[in-house]
């Protein structure tokens, strides 16, 4: 019995001084104000992002606590801590998330922020206009960013043909293509990936023909012929050889940049977008560049925009909003964190910012700033962000659909056909 | 103590839920609900908590970031009437079972039968063949077959020397489900470990019996061998079913998660993440959950309901 009573004592005891322990820190450890932040990413973005944080805490003596992810698994982890109500105080957002997170007060409009915390002089307009929800201000554009083809010139140098330029059509893809064949250099490398999956090339290749990927009012931008068209035009490249064979598309599972086509050896060019020139640079010793996406006809452009290539966003059930506000302001505005951030996010989108980033820029960054700095003519109107189920019909419809022509499952007529009246379903589905 | 609680409790029969008999109860049985305590709060907690929230979520629609709407049996309607990727993802995992689980347990028994036959080192063989099962699962072991089985991997320089020009199997709509099938088989370790057990349990002596009666050895398996084994058999059988509908992280590994190429890989599980996760359809994906629960429940007491006419017990 006096066992018993000593072992309670103790256990009481010990217990005692362990919530002692957990209390008391609480308090102490929560002085200096902490924000947390989330962001998708690799490696080289990370490392970015906390020399600049490092530098906020320095300057403001508030200290951020930060993690990332990869974008497939950054949008699940996000979603699930916004619905325990944990969600973080600043979150990296994308164009096509931005107005299902704003709709729902998943994050908070920044306006009465702007001109306080928030400092915005000089800030590119479009890019301003690209965060906006309903009229008020829910992101903050990190930078500007295109789509952009990613280009190995040293296998159009082993094969001797003349690399592609800003005025090169699908037709001299397709010529080009031919020689690039015949040259038959490693294994049998072709000149393009199969772009018939790819929603960003589809986008563009529509703008072209003055149609669009989505309208305003979330409904489908074209019609079944144009898809059709479409399909028949990547299906003709795909018997002739110009681009990839199924098989070797197929190992493009749109998961990490080491399964893409050109980083595989199978292919000398690819839909990719400008800030990744860099990220794409460090997987390979062949000399990379990139230039605009082909020409439906000599002359025709506007299928090119400049997009925000992400934003930050504040969380809608945070604590500390003013705090994180000058957070946003201290990441876009700070010369010494531009330096650092470089055009990793895509280029700056305040003058100041980027003027100070330009002198220091290595090659890679530098063919990135200029490409979207001069997209000329290429350059279209900003597209309305994309439906709720754009991730979907993208995801589980077009890349499905391209297999299934490319593995003789589907004619490109049927594919076509089926393309729109699914995805019109999708859509219908989802509003 | 004990006999005062028992007479209280049968005394009281019509008000069981008496002062008296709780607190006996308690006093009686505090110690041990105390110890299953952790344990019980965890089975209400994360297992039952959220089991039931999914049968709640499974009649609504919920995207995470709004509260749940009410939907009736939509989702279940859409699932049967209006959705060929669950009809896709049905067919793929059914492959997957049939073909997987019989081959597997083949595969085992016949490894189990050689172990059985006593030779040296046989400690060192028995951890050899289980290690698969233990890798079996794990990521790591999804992407080397993925290396594998590329156009240029491994099995594709194999056959080449054999002057076979191998498709690349995991990129073609026609072999991806087999290289997983044949990831399923070579994880054959458990169901060997617990037949080589089986195997130890038939006594000696029939055996020898049946060789004084002149008995093949072929004969003698499927006499003696086979029928003895029925029990560990059913019992492999079920949980290796069960395993196989639940497989996951091969197919998302080595289809990147898409379930790709045109959904030959697309598992029901997977089917049922990408909705979950992918598109953030999380009372459709509940539902998805409770018919795969449905569907698991019917193929045991399938197997159950048949057992009597091929399981045999000696006792």
């Amino acid at each position: 019995m006096s066992i018993r009573l000593r072992r309670r004592q103790f256990l009481m005891g010990s217990s005692a001084l362990a919530a002692a322990a957990a209390f008391g820190a609480g308090p102490a450890w929560a002085q200096g104000a902490t924000l947390r932040q989330f962001f998708w990413g690799g490696q080289a973005r990370a490392d970015r992002t906390y020399a600049v944080n490092d530098l906020f805490t320095a300057a403001n003596g508030a200290s951020v606590d930060s993690s990332f992810l990869a974008w497939g698994d950054y949008w699940p982890k996000l979603a699930t801590e916004t619905a325990g109500g944990n969600a973080p105080d600043i979150v990296q957002m994308d164009y096509r998330y931005i107005v299902e997170y704003a709709k729902r007060n998943a994050i908070a409009p920044l306006d009465e922020f702007v001109g306080g915390a928030l400092k915005l002089d000089g800030f590119d307009e479009d890019q301003l206009e690209g965060g906006k929800v309903d009229g008020q201000l829910y992101g903050i554009s990190l930078g500007a960013n295109s789509v952009a083809q990613l280009v190995n010139l040293s296998a159009f140098e082993e094969a001797g043909i003349e690399p592609p330029n800003r005025d090169t059509t699908y037709d001299e893809i397709r010529e080009k293509g031919e020689a690039f064949k015949a040259a038959n250099i490693r294994g049998g490398i072709r000149i393009i990936a199969d772009g018939s999956g790819s929603e960003p090339m589809l986008d563009n290749w529509l703008r072209q023909k003055g149609l669009a990927l989505y309208t305003a009012e979330g409904t489908l931008g074209f019609d079944a012929d144009a898809a059709v068209e479409w399909f028949t035009l990547w299906q003709g490249l795909r018997n002739d050889g110009i681009c990839v064979t199924a098989e070797d598309q197929a190992l493009d599972t749109n998961g990490p940049l080491e399964t893409t086509m050109v980083v595989m050896g199978k292919a000398a060019m690819m839909p990719s977008n400008s800030n990744q020139l860099v990220a794409f640079r460090t997987l390979m010793t062949d000399n990379l560049t990139i230039t605009n996406y082909p020409r439906i006809a000599p002359g025709v452009g506007g299928g090119h925009y400049r997009k925000p290539s992400m934003f930050f966003s504040v969380g809608g059930s945070s604590a500390n909003k003013e705090l994180a506000a000058e957070y946003l302001s201290f990441f876009v505005n700070d010369l010494e964190a531009a330096k650092v951030l470089g055009v990793e996010r895509g280029i700056p989108c305040i003058d100041k910012t980027r003027e100070a980033v330009a002198p220091d820029l290595g090659e890679a960054d530098q063919i990135a700033l200029e490409f979207v700095a001069n997209l000329g003519d290429l350059l279209g109107p900003l597209p309305p962000p994309p439906p709720a189920a754009a991730g979907e019909i993208d995801a589980s419809l077009l890349r499905v659909l391209s297999q299934e022509v490319a593995f003789g499952a589907r004619t490109p007529e049927d594919a076509g056909q089926y393309f729109v009246s699914e995805a019109t379903a999708i859509l219908q589905r989802a509003s | 103590m004990a006999t005062q609680v028992d007479t209280s409790a049968s005394t009281g029969a019509g008000r069981v839920a008496s002062p008296s008999f709780w607190s006996g109860v308690w006093q009686n049985h505090a110690p041990g609900y105390l110890f299953l305590l952790p344990w019980l709060i965890g089975f209400l907690g994360l297992t039952i908590g959220p089991i039931l929230t999914s049968f709640y979520l499974s009649f609504t629609h919920f995207d995470l970031l709004t509260a749940p709407r009410w939907a009736g049996i939509d989702n279940y309607m859409r699932m049967f009437t209006n959705d060929p990727k669950f009809a896709a993802s049905m067919r793929v995992t059914f492959v997957f079972v049939v073909f997987s689980v019989p081959l597997k347990l083949a595969f085992a028994l016949g490894v189990a039968l050689l172990l059985n036959r006593g030779m040296k080192g046989l400690p060192l063989y028995r951890a050899l063949f289980y290690l698969p099962s233990l890798l079996g699962a794990s990521v790591a072991i999804a992407i080397l077959w993925r290396q594998m089985f590329a156009g240029n991997g491994l099995v594709n320089q194999l056959l080449a020397n054999f002057g076979i020009q191998g498709p690349s199997w995991i990129s073609n709509p026609n072999t991806s489900l087999w290289t997983l099938i044949i990831l399923a088989v070579w994880q054959f370790g458990s169901p060997m470990i617990i037949f080589l057990a089986g195997l130890r349990q038939i006594p000696q002596d029939m055996y020898e019996a049946a060789s004084l009666d002149g008995a093949s050895k072929w004969r003698q398996f499927w006499k003696i061998t086979l029928p003895m084994l029925t029990p560990v058999v059913f019992f492999n059988a079920i949980i290796q079913t069960i395993e196989a509908f639940k497989s996951f992280t091969p197919a998302f590994i080595i289809s990147g998660g898409t379930g790709g190429p045109i959904n030959s890989t697309l598992f029901y599980t997977l089917y049922l993440y990408n909705e979950a996760f992918g598109f953030f359809r999380m009372g459709y994906a509940s539902a998805l959950a409770w018919v795969l629960l449905a569907i698991v429940a019917l193929f045991t007491a399938f197997s159950f309901l048949t057992s009597k006419y091929w399981v045999h017990y000696d006792d």
